[in-house]
């Protein structure tokens, strides 16, 4: 049996050797069953390869066997941490095809759970990052904090991950007695802790040193990339669906843009720290501004349900940016064919190429995390 | 906007819908120019690339999604192709990330890109048969292919 050194060499010279480096599919910096195959010089990456196919479900090609209905309960499984946008993208499309618009309050119900659902995976984010950095402390207390958000989802939804609650004409549920109140108690809470996660993370010098100059991007390069959410804001500019292209209760709040300078791993960290705070005030203003009445629209028997034939691009801000839906029906009981935009595939599987190289090893999983890349989104 | 991509594209359909939205017909020699000139006028964002397999009219359109951060508009560009021999130069060299997408829909649909270097395989494991992703693929015909019947077994005590 030939040793372990030999079978990962790949090149050698009289200087020095090349090793190929697999940096998942199991790995702990990697979320989800995706990779990257590494050549490796000492512990400096010289190539990246994308190890990408262990995590492709087929949704795409599943969701056209599927009713119309049927395909709610499929599209949150793409993204675990952030399931919510999917479903009001799919929800959007279908209600652009058809020409409906919804009730009010199911909209402010849906910017409900969006903005929930953005804590929840910003908080995994935040802690993932500090994980990354060896600091697994932060992480366990996120973690205990998102599942604080998780209970009022289970409250509201009846479910803690895939809340399958956004339907085609309005949501499925409305607000449970004493909801709002508890909630605000709670958001309460998390913006005291906010304090706790600055003196452990954002304002620790450590972790200051650690990212600054990880994965610089300026803003030009950002656009051409097709970065958005987060990363893209970091860098200076200023795009964020809810305003620019406005859905659900989104026209009817007050909130601004939020961006920080830099580009680098810091900044990200800083941005997503800013956005997390904004979350929590946005979901105090819906909170606040929620109207009464209906809650949805009934759209006939969900089994003889049918959609007019067209097509249509619906657009959601996730927690990590634009996350869209492009939708086509020819009338049929099934969708005819729908694709998917992740918001992690321009920094995952593309500029990963560009950045990645000159790298050391242990610099990977920061990257990542740092542009917060979401495999399941990509390789779906 | 519509009236100045019309002046500008000739042989391109433009059409406006649903407010902030575009769509634009051509075919698959057309589609790198026309992406050109949208990118020029604004569109600077792709948000996607795919394709939708129209079986019944033997066509496949390679549909790409782009959004204005300028003028706050979203454009589907929808290039034509023959469905026996789909076939579309590559948007590689105006948004780099338009590599991956392409070689993804290459494996899904069998559509060209010419002028893409690397077209090989990113998710799918030693492929050989049609594209999944296109409509005559029968998944359920495939997996009794590949993996075979297994016969139903009796419960005990039933």
């Amino acid at each position: 049996m030939s040793d372990f050194y030999e079978v990962t060499k790949i090149a050698e010279t009289d200087k020095y050797a090349t090793y190929d480096f697999f940096f998942g599919p199991n790995h702990p910096g990697m979320h989800g069953n995706f990779g990257y195959v590494c050549d490796v010089v000492g512990s400096t990456i010289t190539r990246v390869r994308v190890n990408a196919g262990q995590l492709h479900r087929g949704f795409e090609k599943l969701m056209e066997q599927n009713l119309w209905f049927q395909n709610i309960s499929l599209i949150p499984r793409i993204c675990v941490p952030d399931p919510d946008p999917n479903e009001v993208a799919y929800c959007t499309a279908v209600e652009r095809l058809m020409g409906i618009e919804i009730p009010i309050r199911a909209k402010f119900l849906r910017s409900l759970t969006l903005e929930m659902s953005r804590m929840t995976s910003l908080l995994m984010g935040m802690g993932a990052l500090g994980a990354m950095m060896g600091l697994y402390s932060i992480m366990y207390r996120m973690m205990n904090e998102r599942d604080r958000v998780l209970d009022f989802f289970e409250w509201l939804t009846g479910a803690r991950i895939y809340h399958i609650y956004n339907l085609p004409g309005g949501v499925r549920r409305d607000l449970p007695e004493g909801f709002a109140a508890k909630l605000e108690s709670l958001l309460d809470d998390m913006e005291y802790n906010l304090r706790e996660w600055d003196s452990l993370l954002f304002e620790n010098p450590v972790v200051h040193r650690r990212l600054k100059g990880i994965g610089k991007i300026s803003a030009d390069e950002a656009v051409n990339y097709g970065l958005v959410g987060p990363n893209l804001r970091a860098t200076g500019f200023t795009a964020d669906v809810r305003k620019d292209d406005p859905y659900a209760a989104y026209p009817f709040l007050d909130f601004h843009i939020i961006t920080t300078e830099g580009g680098d791993a810091l900044a990200r960290a800083v941005q997503v720290r800013k956005e997390y705070e904004a979350a929590i005030q946005l979901i105090r203003k819906i909170l606040e501004a929620m109207p009464g009445g209906e809650f949805k629209v009934y759209l006939g028997n969900p089994l003889k349900f049918t959609v007019p034939a067209g097509d249509t691009y619906a657009r959601v801000e996730s927690s990590k940016g634009e996350y869209g839906y492009y939708v086509v029906s020819n009338g049929g009981l099934k969708p005819y064919r729908i694709s998917v935009r992740g918001p992690s595939l321009p920094a995952g599987l593309s500029l990963c190429h560009k950045h990645l190289p000159g790298m050391r090893i242990d610099d990977v999983a920061i990257w990542m995390a740092s542009f917060s890349v979401c495999p399941p989104d990509f390789d779906r | 906007m519509a009236r100045k991509l019309r002046k500008l594209l000739a042989g391109v359909t433009v059409n406006e819908r649903y407010g902030n939205r575009m769509e634009l017909v051509t075919d698959g020699q057309r589609a790198v120019s026309t992406l050109v000139v949208l990118k020029s006028s604004g569109f600077e964002h792709l948000s996607n690339i795919t394709c939708v397999d129209w079986i019944d009219e033997n066509r496949m359109d390679v549909t790409y999604n782009l959004w204005s951060y300028t003028h706050r508009l979203h454009a589907v560009i929808k290039a034509q192709t023959h469905r026996d021999a789909p076939e579309v130069s590559t948007a590689l060299d105006i948004w780099p990330q338009a590599q991956v997408y392409e070689r993804e829909i290459h494996e899904m649909f069998g559509v060209e890109f010419t002028g893409n270097p690397d077209l090989s395989p990113l998710f799918l494991h030693n492929w050989r048969d049609i594209p999944p992703l296109r409509k005559d693929f029968d998944t359920e015909e495939y997996s009794r292919r590949a993996y075979g019947v297994v016969d139903g077994v009796e419960e005990a005590g039933v």
